[in-house]
């Protein structure tokens, strides 16, 4: 008997969600705009955090955010020495893709293209910069930096910095190989050198934190979205009348909602995924089964909080709004988009007691960093014990309140 | 012949307001019963209740033998439900949603497919079956809606203002489908303010007010009674002829809940 029941509950748990993916997939402009959207925003959050790409020597040295700038340089010592530095600049820049570099005749000239917005810095190589070099004295280059955006130029002279670094320890070694002959300059310049050996396989790029943060994100938001919206209008349509004075347990009528939209928010997820794979570079290197079954978890921690807000809400829009009143901060405190260590320890403390932290970091490790079960289990038992809990309360609540 | 629905002081209370106020009620299997009242009477909670939608405050009820809070799914086994808004999804067309709700009741294959069939055939829409019924004029529309609530053939069939709305032939079509739907022996709960409707289609009518049943009676009983010529004025006489919005007959939407 028990066991037919459990059988009947699950046959039309499946009927129910079944006929809300049917009734989804019949409108069809929700059904473009809701594949267009994970792709729009990929699109954009991609190129907001452009990624460096692996085939360049000195990718991950020299993280740009702003692609090639432009630059210009001037050459007021015009000697074969301060020509072969400008050269060496020019070369730099170009490998390692930060600036676009143009000479220019005279400080004024260049001046003028930066006030124009032509140029967003100028190197300067002063007189007298070769007769100080070649006199073994520190030789001076000279930095303008466009400082109307501070942000912009406080990273170009970091930038610029780095690439004058690699050309001075060039003339150093060069000028150690003459003093002493035999001995290895770079022993001598840099006695204790710092290696960086990767943790994440593969290219880090901001990408592989963004992607797998957007996935737990979409696949909660949209499951807890659709599930407040498609119980109201139920509600309102009057169609859960019938369902309701059918002989359908009340619990399944929740599973089937839930089992739904966690299929059109898993859907989007993986556009998601595949857009983040096909153009940014993000590899997974984790078990898909372990990543399904984290999204599942990361739905059903957050949906008896949805169905709580739903069943006291009564109508749509009071739920919808209600809801992104939690959803809105989920975002920016869940270790998402931001890294959750700039936020001050109040906000951290928020973030880390929503249950979409834990799941994207479980989902971040498992596609980053290949994270078996024994790593991510911690985050786990968290979502687990957020689902029991809130579920537990959601059921009777809905109840109630389809009963009253 | 037996009982189909006996309540005994059933009562729905929400917050201050009673909605239905101890009503006793016995419907007879087989007829068909009117359920009349004003705007707001009570009507519509009695139904919900009797529906097992609602829970009631105090009172129980039994509903074709089955105790509508402790037994309510044996209750919904045998129920069909007609409400006053349409149970029907917009964007399927009428086979996918005869067919969805079929499946609640655990029909399936065959069984279930010659059964929609059927129904879709009683209501005249077979050329309309695969048409996305948010496209259905208001007539077809509740011409199916009437039909759903028959998939699982129920003994007990509520119908909420079935006509409300619609067309003079639609009207027609759907009282004679009533007519026609008592012949195997299914009683009818039917819920008008259409006083020629209950007239026509009633065995016994129950004129409730303020949330209590004023009288129950035949018809003709009741014309008889008050020795008026039509039910209308025996339903003015009972429920008074002033309009009924007056503020303090009016029931705060909060309190109503989810309708």
């Amino acid at each position: 008997m028990i066991r037919t029941g459990a059988r009947r509950a699950i046959y039309v748990t499946m009927v129910m969600a079944h006929k809300d993916l049917l009734d989804f997939w019949k409108a069809k402009m929700l059904v473009v705009s809701f594949t267009l959207f994970p792709i729009v925003m990929m699109i954009i959050f991609g190129y907001m955090f452009p990624s460096i790409t692996s085939t360049n020597p000195y990718a991950g040295k020299f993280p740009s955010q702003y692609g090639r700038l432009p630059i210009g340089i001037v050459d007021e010592d015009g000697s074969r020495i301060s020509e072969g530095i400008a050269d060496q600049f020019a070369q730099l820049s170009s490998t390692t893709g930060l600036f676009s570099v143009r000479s220019f005749a005279s400080l004024e000239v260049a001046k003028d293209k930066m006030t124009e917005g032509k140029l967003k810095g100028v190197l300067v190589i002063p007189q007298g910069f070769s007769g100080a070099l070649s006199s073994n004295r520190q030789a001076t280059l000279i930095l303008i930096a466009d400082d109307t955006n501070p942000q912009l130029a406080s990273s170009i002279i970091g930038q610029v910095s780095s690439l004058i670094r690699i050309i001075s320890e060039g003339v150093a070694a060069s000028r150690i190989s003459d003093i002493a002959a035999g001995a290895d300059p770079e022993a001598l310049l840099e006695p204790i050198s710092l290696e960086r050996e990767p943790f994440v396989k593969g290219s880090a790029t901001t990408f592989q934190f963004l992607a797998p943060g957007f996935m737990a994100l979409t696949v909660t938001m949209g499951t807890l979205s659709g599930l407040a919206a498609s119980i109201s209008r139920e509600r309102e349509q009057g169609t859960l009348d019938g369902i309701m004075s059918s002989p359908v347990p009340r619990y399944a009528v929740i599973a089937s909602k839930l089992l739904a939209q966690t299929a059109r928010g898993m859907l989007q997820s993986f556009i998601i995924l595949a857009i983040s794979m096909l153009f940014f570079g993000v590899r997974v290197y984790g078990n898909p089964l372990l990543m399904v079954l984290t999204m599942f978890l990361a739905v059903l921690s957050f949906s008896g909080i949805g169905i709580i807000i739903t069943s006291i809400a009564g109508e749509q829009e009071t739920a919808m709004t209600s809801l992104m009143l939690i959803t809105m901060p989920m975002t920016f405190l869940s270790n998402v988009v931001f890294p959750i260590e700039q936020l001050p320890w109040f906000l951290q403390a928020i973030g880390k007691s929503l249950p979409l932290y834990y799941s994207a970091d479980a989902l971040r490790k498992i596609i980053v960093l290949n994270a078996q079960m024994h790593h991510i289990a911690p985050d786990l038992i968290v979502l687990v014990l957020y689902s029991l809990a809130t579920l537990s309360a959601a059921i009777p609540i809905f109840v109630r309140s389809v009963s009253r | 012949m037996g009982l189909a629905i006996e309540a005994f002081g059933l009562t729905k209370r929400f917050g201050s307001f009673t909605a239905v106020d101890h009503v006793d009620l016995s419907v007879k299997e087989g007829e068909i019963f009117g359920l009349l009242g004003p705007n707001g009477a009570g009507k519509s909670t009695l139904v919900r209740m009797l529906t097992t939608l609602m829970r009631p405050t105090e009172g129980t009820a039994k509903v074709g033998g089955y105790d509508i809070v402790n037994q309510a799914d044996e209750v919904r086994k045998i129920i069909g439900l007609v409400a006053e808004k349409l149970i029907l999804y917009p964007r399927l067309n009428a086979v996918e949603n005869l067919m969805f709700f079929g499946r609640l009741y655990g029909m399936g294959g065959e069984e279930l497919r010659r059964k929609v069939d059927e129904l879709i055939e009683m209501v005249r829409l077979e050329r309309f079956k695969h048409f996305p019924i948010g496209g259905y004029s208001s007539g077809m529309r509740q011409r199916l809606n009437v039909v759903r609530a028959l998939l699982h053939d129920p003994k007990i069939l509520f119908l909420d203002e079935p006509t409300a709305m619609l067309d003079p032939q639609s009207i027609r079509f759907i009282r004679d489908l009533i007519k026609d739907l008592r012949k195997g022996g299914r009683t009818i709960i039917l819920t008008t303010h259409i006083m020629d409707e209950a007239e026509e289609l009633s065995d016994r009518v129950a004129i409730i007010d303020h949330g209590r049943i004023l009288v129950v009676d035949t018809p003709e009983g009741l014309k008889a009674r008050f020795g008026v010529s039509n039910l209308l004025e025996v339903f003015l006489e009972l429920t008074g002829r002033d309009l009924r919005d007056r503020a303090e007959n009016r029931v705060p939407i909060r309190a109503i809940g989810r309708v």
